[in-house]
């Protein structure tokens, strides 16, 4: 007897902010190198500034702003990726892709300070990965600018 | 002829040109989607025709197009069949106004009727849609809904209804109940998706389940199959599908025997070879007409920054000493070359906004003569400029506005007497340059929005929630929303079947947005904000903190530097009249400088006795320029911050005017909470 078929998802692991992250690759556009970013002067809350990308300004996510992140260790960015909503991501590293079954993936502690921006959290070998949840990210960056 | 009327003349030439490959189409077999799509097109084209015509005062040219449009009403209604014959006298009739309109363009009086040597083939035409003995055909009460409703389909759509009906196609409803902040969202969701599945006749307001909140709507659609599975139903959004009427129960003696649009695929040849893919059909495709001299501009400019390339080039081969700087001076040369290419190309695209207004004047003109109201009509802003293709598409949601505001929004002369206003009524159309928005403002002293009449028309529509209050804002947005109207029927004068749902959703279609306010008996302000997609600006180049900006020219009063070291909260005196300062950096929350030498006196722009002024504090002047504005995405909106410009140097941020004069008060003002 055949074993049951489990959805997957596909995900990109990176290293982001000095923490392992799951991006899903339905959420990308793309993955494009570091390009120097440009300073916003007056920058809203959650934007480090933009980028050229395809000819238009593309914002730039400000890590150390998110919830879970202030203080965090980043290293020198070495890529970007782009979200659908137009949003780069800058990464310090790439890891790999990974095959997740998406029943693995489960509710964010409600203590953890980074649940207004991650889907969930997903147990691979051991080890916990915070999902990054595109909709998510964008809706509190926009929740930034209204509480300005 | 009157040179402003260039853009109106190529416009009409480029209908025509539509219309008549819309009839070529037409003679061969189509689906009939395609041709009912295709009959809507020259309905619309038609009726565009006689409204330009009619600004232009050419009322028997006017009088042609309007018939021309009843009879393309009478084929969109089902009542009257697209056959060679048909199609064939439309197209000779098309073809009299096209020469009727190359004549008037010469300078020729106009004929009394443009359709004389038709006039017998367009009444068979019209005897030939005429409702049989007995009166109409209506098979509308097949829908299985209630009275109410079924009353409150139009004509158009009762004529639908029954000719798909007779034809064999199913008509489905969809209800659904929508959330109140973002119903008009989805709403235009549903109606895409349908619209995709078959033909979408009817959208209604309709009661929300019993316990269930929200707005509810009757979405009527005709197609063979309806997949539920298709809707973009969201999570906790109430969606309901039935069957409303079903085609086999048409009596036999009342299907296939009236002149209806086919709705089946033409059957296939016997032994014709299976068909091919059909060819994708043709993409609407965007006509520039342009004098040749702009072209020769462009070229000319293209030559330049190809002989720049080419010294470039040279110097590339030669040794070059150490602090040599014809390299950069040969690139910053190659840069405003390419800048001043695509100035050429935008202008190629821009229009003044003159042309808009210069459609609107006339037809004020007849409106205030047929309707015995008299009217004080000003523009302001006519020398801005707009994209080509916005004034196409601008003009009808205009006309809808003005024709709105004469024809329902003024008082009567007697009634203005009575209330102490002026007999003639104000209208008041501006244009204005925000960033890269421009901003229409068109403003009446007529007796504003009736807000009671409304809010009673939204609640018996069921738009409104009984028992609940609503805000002047909102109620003034609800007539803006798809199904509602006031009217019991349209007047003559503000035409059929454009509401201002259909205003809104042509503005919000270029990005922009509609937003209305009025005053009970002083009047109503209606304000359009359309976005443009590239603006070249004048603008003062400034340094500070380190980076350079852009101020635009047009809010630039005046630009001072000298000896003296200014801080935030100085005063300084301008020409003898003293003004506050606050420097840029304060402004855009950087760090404050330890005193700087130049400022930029900033005035509001447009303002004119009341403006505000501010003297802006920065590092250095460096002089002016053209700089392509590049609109900053919603996520990354900086305060004081219009957009950006790709420099040889990086990004020059330019500023937006009206929001830094608002930081710089708000700064101010600190400082003296402060002190």
């Amino acid at each position: 007897m055949s074993e049951p078929v489990t959805e997957q998802g596909t995900w990109l692991h990176v290293k982001a902010a000095g923490m392992d992250l799951l991006l899903s690759t339905q959420d990308l556009r793309e993955v494009v190198a570091h390009s120097p970013v440009a300073p916003l002067p007056g920058r809203p809350r959650g934007i480090d500034g933009v980028v050229i990308y395809q000819g238009e300004f593309l914002p730039v996510l400000a890590w150390k702003d998110l919830p879970g992140c202030e203080g965090s260790k980043a290293g020198p960015a070495a890529a970007m990726a782009v979200l659908r909503p137009r949003l780069g991501i800058p990464l310090d590293r790439l890891i790999g892709t990974m095959k997740v079954p998406l029943n693995t993936l489960k509710e964010a502690d409600e203590n953890d300070p980074a649940i207004s921006w991650i889907a969930g959290v997903c147990e691979v070998e051991g080890q916990s990965f915070r999902v990054l949840d595109g909709d998510r990210l964008v809706a509190l960056l926009r929740r930034f600018r209204g509480d300005r | 002829m009157d040179q402003s009327f260039d853009d109106v003349w190529a416009e009409c030439e480029d209908l025509f040109a539509q219309a008549r490959q819309t009839l070529v189409k037409l003679k061969s077999p189509q689906p009939a989607h395609v041709i009912q799509a295709s009959v809507n097109a020259l309905f619309r084209t038609t009726h565009t025709l006689k409204g330009m015509a009619g600004m232009l005062g050419f009322t028997s040219f006017s009088r042609a197009a309007h018939r021309m449009e009843d009879i393309f009403d009478l084929m969109r209604q089902g009542r009257l069949r697209s056959t060679d014959s048909v199609v064939e006298t439309l197209e000779a009739g098309v073809l009299a106004l096209e020469s009727g309109l190359a004549g008037l363009r010469r300078g020729r009086e106009e004929p009394e009727d443009y359709l004389h040597a038709l006039r017998r083939q367009l009444g068979e035409l019209e005897a030939l849609a005429r409702p049989a003995e007995g009166g109409t055909r209506d098979l509308t009460t097949m829908l299985d809904l209630s009275t109410e409703l079924l009353k409150s389909l139009s004509e158009y759509e009762r004529t639908r209804v029954t000719a798909l009906l007779m034809n064999g196609v199913p008509i489905h409803g969809v209800t659904v109940c929508l959330d109140f902040a973002t119903f008009d969202e989805r709403l235009r969701l549903f109606n895409e998706v349908l619209g995709a599945q078959g033909e979408l006749i009817s959208t209604l307001p309709c009661d929300v389940p019993e316990g269930a909140e929200g707005l509810g709507f009757l979405l009527i659609v005709a197609c063979a199959t309806l997949d539920p599975a298709s809707l973009p139903t969201l999570e906790g959004e109430l969606v309901g599908t039935a069957l409303l009427a079903d085609p086999s129960r048409v009596p036999a003696s009342m299907r296939n025997e009236v002149a209806v649009q086919p709705t089946e695929e033409p059957p296939p040849e016997p032994e014709a070879p299976a068909a091919p893919p059909q060819a994708p059909q043709a993409q609407e495709v965007e006509i520039l007409r342009l004098p040749a001299s702009r072209v020769e501009e462009l070229e000319a400019r293209l030559m330049a920054v190809g002989q720049l390339r080419d010294a470039a080039s040279l110097l590339l081969h030669q040794p070059l000493a150490a602090g040599d700087d014809r390299p950069a001076a040969i690139l910053g040369q190659i840069e405003d070359g390419l800048l001043e290419v695509q100035k050429s190309l935008l202008q190629m695209r821009m229009v003044r906004v003159e042309s808009l207004f210069s459609r609107i004047e006339p037809m004020v003109k007849s409106l205030s003569r047929d309707t015995g109201k008299p009217v004080r009509l000003s523009f302001q802003g006519s020398d801005l400029e707009l994209e080509r293709n916005l004034l196409g598409r601008l003009s009808d949601p205009f006309l809808h506005l003005v024709r709105n505001a004469v024809d329902h929004g003024f008082e009567s002369p007697s009634e203005r007497l009575a209330l102490g206003k002026n007999e003639a009524g104000s209208l008041r159309i501006s244009a204005s340059q925000r960033g890269r928005n421009l901003r229409f403002d068109i403003r009446d002293d007529g007796r504003g929005f009736d807000l009671e009449r409304i809010e009673a028309r939204g609640l018996e529509l069921g738009m409104l929630k009984p028992g609940q209050t609503y805000t002047p804002e909102r109620l003034h947005r609800l007539t803006l929303e798809p199904g509602f109207s006031t009217q019991t029927r349209a007047s003559q004068l503000s035409g059929r079947g454009v509401g201002m749902d259909v205003v809104r959703a042509e503005i919000e279609a270029l990005g922009g947005e509609i937003h209305l306010t009025s005053e009970a008996r002083r009047g109503s302000l209606i304000r359009l904000t359309i976005p443009l997609s590239r603006v070249v600006l004048s603008c003062l180049r400034v340094r500070c903190a380190g980076q350079t900006f852009g101020i635009p020219l047009g809010s630039v009063v005046r630009v001072q530097a000298g000896k003296q070291v200014r801080h935030g909260g100085d005063q300084v005196q301008v020409l003898s009249q003293s003004m506050p300062l606050e420097s840029l950096q304060a402004c855009l929350g950087l760090p404050e400088p330890d005193g700087q030498r130049a400022f930029v006196v900033l005035g509001s722009q447009g303002a004119a006795s009341k403006s505000v002024e501010v003297a802006l504090g920065v590092d250095e002047i460096q002089g002016r320029g053209e700089v392509l504005l590049r609109s900053l995405p919603e996520l990354a909106h900086a305060s004081g911050i219009m957009g950006g410009s790709l420099q040889e140097e990086g990004i020059l941020w330019v500023l937006d005017p009206e929001a830094v004069l608002g930081l710089a008060m708000d700064s101010l003002m600190r400082r003296v909470a402060r002190v």
